[in-house]
């Protein structure tokens, strides 16, 4: 057995005999958050087994694959889908730079669908060599729990293992969700739409999350007609309202059809394509209907209830700061626990809990000024509160300072798409309590001004650094007029 | 001494009161700055007079103790319209002051009698540099796409003409945005070459005015060494409003902006040849960064001479061009460039006369407040050689019109300015170099990632992004960082605000990464690449901290 630490001794000192458990710690699920918190357990000294279903692009009950949802079905495959999808923009934008294209340019999904397929295969194998390489026992099956320190894998051929660990981590994810509306089974999810055999002609997306505004960005700089429907007056609720209005703009200027306040009642099955009827008593004609309504926490199949670990009524695993559920031996991190599902966070939380159970610190993942980004074409970016939370939990007046500009390279491409970034600032002490850009490379810009939020930076800090020149992120530190000013009692002062 | 202007009797109106108060700051400030007071207005110029703003009036009063009061045509007279001058010009007009700029007529070259509203940044520099960059950076994009799934039944050809009329036709909006923020601000343009006659004077085309202060802003010039031949050689003014497209370039140099022309030409299909003295390209950056660049534009088809220098230009019959080195010739250049620096535009200025310093270079000699050695004569930007970028001229104008006229003197402040060089892939870099580093600080810790970006996995093109981050080892801050790779601007920038505040690598950690990008791997560098310690005891502790650091 590898090292222990002095940590690990101390708590076992509670009259638990260590030596027969078969390891110090059973992850179930290799995704971003399982692997992290293996991997680094293992640099700790513990002795770590990790158990995740078999290998394939589109997830079920029995099927997943090391990497998990971020490597497989999520920010990886959706990302180079969308360095694809964008060039369909770019190259029209090379015409007035002086290139002769031809009138219409040839895409091969195919071609792009079977590397992006390699890709993540490649991934895969990284991944599983990473938790080998930190001495990880990998086992390929479906991991149950069933007692506080005991877990069961079935493995492919149906036989059954099982093992003892003093320390047990969910970390299972998500799966996409489907609305239960007449013909959902005519509808695909995320999963299905990283891997369909044929790029639709007519795309039908239901949703108006971050993964509804992805895919309407792909299809559509694919040359799909697309149609998006959401329940909201915007999409991507919860963000920023001004950049919810830009990036609903940005979408309608690049040819997508957007239906506002309008759900999906029914689907049907025709000669033709899939027969899409909304609430408003319209009638459309797909080839694919996305629903993007929503993930749910992979919890159903683990037998949780037999050990009485607690669910919230969305199926989330309840888990304290430290990751830790009602069970003290068993722990939970990443999409599962739905904090905030995003890839880096789920690191952070795998990361605190190697820590904290084997590190000898105690650690908990810190969700103040967390960045992400929305990767529509052209991608939103944001980090720390948005306007409207900045107002509602601001003790003085709110400063907004906004910068909507034509970006260099569109003068001469013709595009008409502005960029618009937003400063949100504390007028009391200053400081910079929000930022968010919606335009090219937003993404990339964000994560350095990630760094200043997040240590507090005020806006005489932004100020006094020197811009770039010609960049786009040099808006966010020459940004010199308060563009309005929201006072306590929420009133924009006159004036300004 | 600095005391004795506002110690004058005439301190009677509560605003001159006020005004004293915050001038209070002034008596912390060197002496040159009150010094100026007793110096001026010797001299009666037959000119009529314009009205004076009343705040001005009002602080020359101050300033002149029992002195009879001076009428200037302007508060401030502003040689040379590009980004520090009308920087200065503008705010100074917006602090109250009444303000001249003098420019050249616009064209897309300069020369002793052409410039334009905008200055180098907008026609010569910094924008159309940028809009070449961009136009040339597609045929990679292509290259790209093909990996991605895009087709082209023929080769996508580049028409130069179509470039040069959008890029021209760019700058001419641009110098008429320019023209109309001067209008706006309420300051005068006047066309003409400016000269300096005396402390207050300055002579446009033959017309004389009188200012309280000039500032010179009038940048600097591409500088071409003087060999035989060298009437062949085209400079960065000529390289961005060429004709047509040169076939087979030679570009001499290996700063920034032979880098940047080496990668537009490549990517606008020509055959493209780098000349340069040393072994690496990029003197002054750090040497990682330069080893890094130069690979990488290699491997997209530029091709490097290095230790070659230039010793003439030789015109053959055909018109092509050989250029001859230490090491051989080499022939068949339908252009060649030099991009072998640049030099302040001090000449004709009527300086030596004012008895403006100047260093041997040309640049004019300036205090921390950019006061030259003539106290009524100020000079911001490339003119005086210090960081030549835009954004700094822009920053110097900034302090010196709140130093002028907003009765608040301001420093410009040199430290953490970052920069960018937008040669294919670009560069984003800011705070110290390793070398510097280790010279300044002994002992740090730096982090390096050098990886294949997600894009490249799929196009199958052999890019790469480098990244590195320089820590003191003592205060845990972060003292630089570089990076070459596709968004490397851009990327840079936020993190300059950080680097800036003084943030430590703890900081950087503690940030979340924004999932895929590049730019998350400045926040999730774990291990030092490297621990430099100058001093050996602490070698056995590295050692310790080196395994703990690791096993993380």
């Amino acid at each position: 057995m590898a090292r222990k630490m002095l940590v690990d001794e101390e708590m076992t000192q509670t009259n638990q005999e260590e030596a027969h458990y078969d390891f110090d710690l059973f992850v179930i699920g290799a995704g971003s958050g399982g692997v992290r918190a293996a991997r680094f357990s293992a640099n700790f000294g513990a002795k770590v087994g990790i158990c995740e279903l078999p290998f394939h692009p589109i997830s079920s009950e029995v099927i997943g694959g090391v990497g998990g949802t971020c490597v497989i079905r999520g920010c990886v495959p959706k990302k180079i889908l969308v360095y694809g999808a964008a060039f369909g923009g770019e190259l029209e934008d090379a015409r007035n730079y002086g290139w002769e294209l031809n009138e219409k340019l040839d895409f091969n999904w195919k071609k792009l669908l079977h590397k992006k397929t390699d890709e993540i295969i490649r991934l895969n194998g990284i991944y599983k060599r990473l938790l080998s390489n930190a001495g990880v026992k990998l086992f390929e099956g479906e991991g149950k729990i069933v007692g506080p320190n005991e877990v069961e894998v079935t493995q492919l051929d149906g036989t059954k293992l099982s093992y003892s660990a003093k320390h047990i981590l969910i970390a299972t994810g998500s799966r996409a969700h489907r609305p239960a509306i007449p013909g959902q089974e005519l509808g695909i999810t995320s999963d299905e739409a990283l891997s369909l055999e044929d790029l639709p002609k007519r795309a039908v997306i239901f949703g108006g999350g971050y993964i509804a505004v992805e895919f309407a960005s792909i299809w559509r700089g694919l040359g799909a007609e697309v149609d998006l429907f959401f329940r909201r007056e915007l999409p991507l609720r919860g963000f920023d309202d001004e950049m919810r209005a830009v990036v609903a703009r940005n979408l309608e200027a690049r040819g997508i059809n957007l239906h506002p306040q309008t759900n999906l009642t029914e689907l049907i099955k025709t000669d033709n394509g899939i027969k899409v009827i909304t609430d408003h008593g319209e009638e459309l004609i797909a080839d694919i209907v996305l629903f993007a309504t929503g993930r749910l926490p992979n919890s159903k199949r683990l037998n949780l209830e037999a050990v009485g670990v607690e669910l919230d009524n969305t199926g989330a695993v309840k888990v304290d700061e430290y990751s830790r559920t009602n069970v003290p031996s068993i722990w939970a991190v990443g999409d599962v626990t739905n904090r905030m599902n995003l890839t880096p966070v789920a690191l952070m939380e795998g990361t605190c809990f190697a820590k904290t159970v084997f590190g000898g610190e105690s650690c908990k993942p810190d969700y103040s000024n967390i960045p992400c980004a929305v990767f529509s074409i052209p991608p939103l970016s944001l980090v720390g509160l948005s306007e409207e939370q900045a107002i509602e939990q601001a003790n003085s007046d709110v400063l907004v300072f906004t910068s909507t500009f034509n970006p260099m390279r569109n003068t001469i491409s013709g595009r008409q798409e502005k960029t618009v970034m937003k400063l949100v600032v504390d007028a009391g002490t200053d400081k910079v309590l929000g930022a968010s850009m919606c335009g090219p490379d937003a993404p990339e810009i964000m994560q350095g001004i990630a760094v200043a939020l997040k240590c507090g930076a005020t806006k005489a800090q932004f100020d006094s650094t020197i811009g770039i020149h010609p960049s786009a992120a040099e808006e966010f530190v020459t940004m010199r007029s308060v563009s309005r000013r929201i006072t306590v009692s929420g009133k924009p002062k006159q004036n300004l | 001494m600095a005391t004795t202007s506002f110690t004058a009797p005439k301190l009677s109106s509560p605003s001159l009161q006020t005004l004293c108060k915050n001038l209070s700051l002034f008596v912390s400030i060197p002496k040159t700055l009150s010094s100026f007071s007793r110096r001026h207005h010797h001299r009666r110029l037959q000119l009529q007079q314009q009205q004076q703003r009343r705040l001005f009036v009002v602080r020359a009063e101050s300033e002149n103790g029992s002195e009879p009061l001076r009428h200037y045509d302007f508060d401030l007279f502003t040689i040379g319209a590009g980004s520090g001058g009308v920087r200065a010009s503008r705010f100074a007009a917006n602090f109250g002051a009444s303000v001249a700029v003098c420019e050249l007529p616009f064209s897309t070259i300069s020369s002793e009698t052409t410039g334009g509203v905008g200055g180098t940044c907008v026609l010569r520099g910094c924008v159309p540099k940028k809009l070449m960059v961009y136009a040339s950076k597609y045929s990679h994009e292509f290259d790209e796409s093909n990996g991605f799934g895009w087709k082209y039944d023929t080769e996508p050809k580049h028409d130069w003409g179509t470039l040069m009329a959008n890029k021209n036709a760019e700058l001419q909006r641009l110098t008429g945005i320019y023209k109309n923020i001067l209008n706006n601000a309420g300051v005068t343009l006047i066309e003409g070459r400016g000269k300096i006659v005396d402390p207050h004077t300055i002579d446009v085309d033959g017309k004389l005015y009188t200012a309280r202060h000039i500032l010179i802003s009038v940048g600097g010039r591409p500088y071409i060494p003087d060999i035989p031949g060298s009437e062949y050689a085209i400079d960065s003014d000529a390289a961005l409003d060429l004709p047509s497209k040169p076939e087979k370039v030679a570009i001499v140099g290996g700063g920034y902006i032979a880098l940047e022309f080496a990668g537009i030409f490549n990517g606008l299909q020509s055959k493209v040849h780098v000349f340069i003295r040393q072994k690496k390209v990029l003197r002054g950056f750090d040497e990682e960064i330069r080893e890094f660049v130069g690979e990488q534009m290699a491997l997209r088809g530029i091709k490097f001479h290095t230790e070659e220098s230039p010793q003439s230009i030789v015109k053959s019959a055909d018109g092509s061009l050989s250029l001859k080195t230490n090491k051989g010739t080499v022939e068949g250049f339908s252009h060649i460039m030099f991009a072998t620096g640049r030099r302040p535009n001090t000449k004709n200025l009527g300086l030596e006369s004012v008895g403006v310093k100047m260093n041997k270079n040309g640049a004019i000699e300036v205090d921390e407040y950019s006061r030259t050695t003539v106290p009524s004569i100020w000079a911001v930007g490339d003119v005086t050689d210090r960081i030549n970028l835009t954004p700094v001229a822009l920053m110097e104008g900034g302090a010196l019109a709140k130093t002028l006229f907003q009765n608040e003197p301001t420093k410009p402040d040199y430290r953490a300015v970052p920069s960018a060089v937008f040669s294919q892939p670009p560069i984003g870099q800011v705070g110290l170099t390793e070398e510097q580093a280790i010279k300044e600080y002994g002992d740090i810790d730096v982090y390096t990632a050098n990886f294949r970006p997600l894009k490249a996995t799929l196009s199958g093109l052999p890019d790469r992004v480098f990244m590195k981050l320089i820590v003191c080892v003592k205060t845990d801050k972060v003292l630089g960082l570089h990076m070459c790779g596709e968004d490397s601007a851009e990327i840079t920038q936020g993190f300059a605000v950080a680097i800036k505040a003084g943030l430590t690598k703890a900081d950087f950690d503690a940030t979340v990464g924004i999932h895929p990008t590049s730019a998350e791997e400045f926040v999730t560098m774990r291990t030092p690449t490297r621990k430099i310690r100058q001093n050996p005891e602490s070698e056995g502790k590295m050692g310790y901290e080196a395994k703990a650091a690791a096993g993380v």
